[in-house]
């Protein structure tokens, strides 16, 4: 047998011999539970695309700002390690965000301000890093704080793609 | 590995579960459940997005039960709605921002998506994490092609592209993957096709 054929087959036997995902999926009862939920959002947000995005977009910068003011430095369970990866995600979304306009074509009320807020929360999320670095703080203080940067980074991302996103349909 | 086409349901239950029983459905759904979930995490990686679409898949598929023909397996119809469901997050614009930010961290050495469980041997850790290396593209063309037994003019289908896409994807997955089970010297570093 050709040696590349040979191979390819070997490779898909293989991929079929991988063992199951382990943690088997939620029961039957708690299925039809989440059903009912989802089908009740759903009715829920019949109201229109726009007020769906509102609502997503505010439950997030809410529970965002939540996580935030909820950090103690107890809390934080995390190493050194997980430093570099945080600060990569996060420049890879400013990165993205420099990508667009500063200003866009359609710029909602709500959503300038929360731009606005978000972007006041990451300025004094640098300024307390700035200083923690400063006074060779704890590892762990510095992970909690790169990850509520982090989260409140994400939030942004997602209100300036809510923008981009109405902006195109328009 | 329990492959979704290969289920089957005996005709009374199945013909109970389209009449709307709750017994037969919810015996349906123990049969299916840990089959489709596999298939929808092999597609996607990511738990918590896994559920989500599995959330979907079913309820789909309870939606359309009565519709449900018999011309095909019950496994392959209800593998057909996963399949459909997993490429419609993948081509998703938010998911393919996402998707980019992911990307960087598998770059800086984050942990990638591999399903690496206590069930696993030598051989298979090795398979399940090359197979997160790939991008969710390639590695949802490997899935399709390798395991599910779907054609390059199926695959190009489904993803709305070209045969020669569904080509390319799959043998430039095939260098990468074959790269792993060469000599030790040999093996990629882990960056993204």
């Amino acid at each position: 047998m050709h040696p590349d054929l040979d191979q390819q087959r070997s490779l898909a036997r293989r991929l079929r011999e991988l063992p199951d995902e382990a943690a088997q999926p939620y029961g039957w009862r708690e299925f039809q539970r989440r059903s009912g939920a989802r089908r009740r959002a759903g009715q829920g947000l019949a109201g229109g695309r726009a007020l769906a995005t509102a609502s997503v977009l505010a439950l997030g910068i809410i529970a965002v700002w939540t996580r935030l003011d909820g950090w103690s430095p107890q809390s934080a369970r995390l190493t050194r390690e997980a430093l570099p990866p945080l600060a990569g995600r996060t420049a890879a979304m400013e990165h993205w965000l420099a990508s667009l306009p500063s200003e866009p074509a359609v710029v909602h009320v709500g959503t300038r301000a929360a731009v606005t807020g978000l972007e006041d929360r990451i300025a004094q999320v640098d300024d307390l890093l700035s200083a923690e670095r400063l006074d060779e703080a704890h590892p762990a203080r510095l992970l909690a704080l790169q990850q509520a940067r982090t989260r409140l980074v994400g939030a942004l991302v997602q209100v300036r793609y809510a923008e981009t996103l109405a902006d195109e349909s328009r | 590995m329990t492959r979704l086409v290969e289920i089957t349901v005996s005709h009374a239950v199945l013909a109970r579960a389209c009449a709307g029983d709750e017994q037969a459905q919810g015996a349906i759904y123990a049969a299916v459940a840990p089959a489709t979930l596999t298939l929808i995490r092999r597609f996607v990686g990511q738990r918590a997005v896994s559920e989500d679409l599995f959330q979907d898949t079913m309820m789909s598929f309870y939606q359309r039960l009565p519709q449900f023909r018999g011309e095909a397996p019950l496994g392959a119809w209800l593998r057909q709605i996963a399949i459909s469901r997993c490429l419609m997050y993948l081509r998703s614009p938010w998911k393919r921002l996402c998707l980019s930010l992911d990307l960087a961290d598998l770059r800086l050495g984050a942990a990638g998506t591999a399903l690496v469980t206590q069930d696993y041997r030598g051989e298979s850790i090795d398979l399940e994490r090359a197979l997160a290396t790939l991008a969710p593209t390639a590695r949802a063309v490997v899935w399709m092609y390798e395991v599910e037994g779907y054609t390059h003019q199926e695959i190009a289908r489904a993803f709305g592209r070209s045969v020669s896409f569904s080509k390319s994807q799959l043998a430039r997955a095939h260098l990468r993957l074959r790269a792993w089970f060469e000599p030790q010297g040999n093996r990629p570093s882990c960056t993204l096709i």
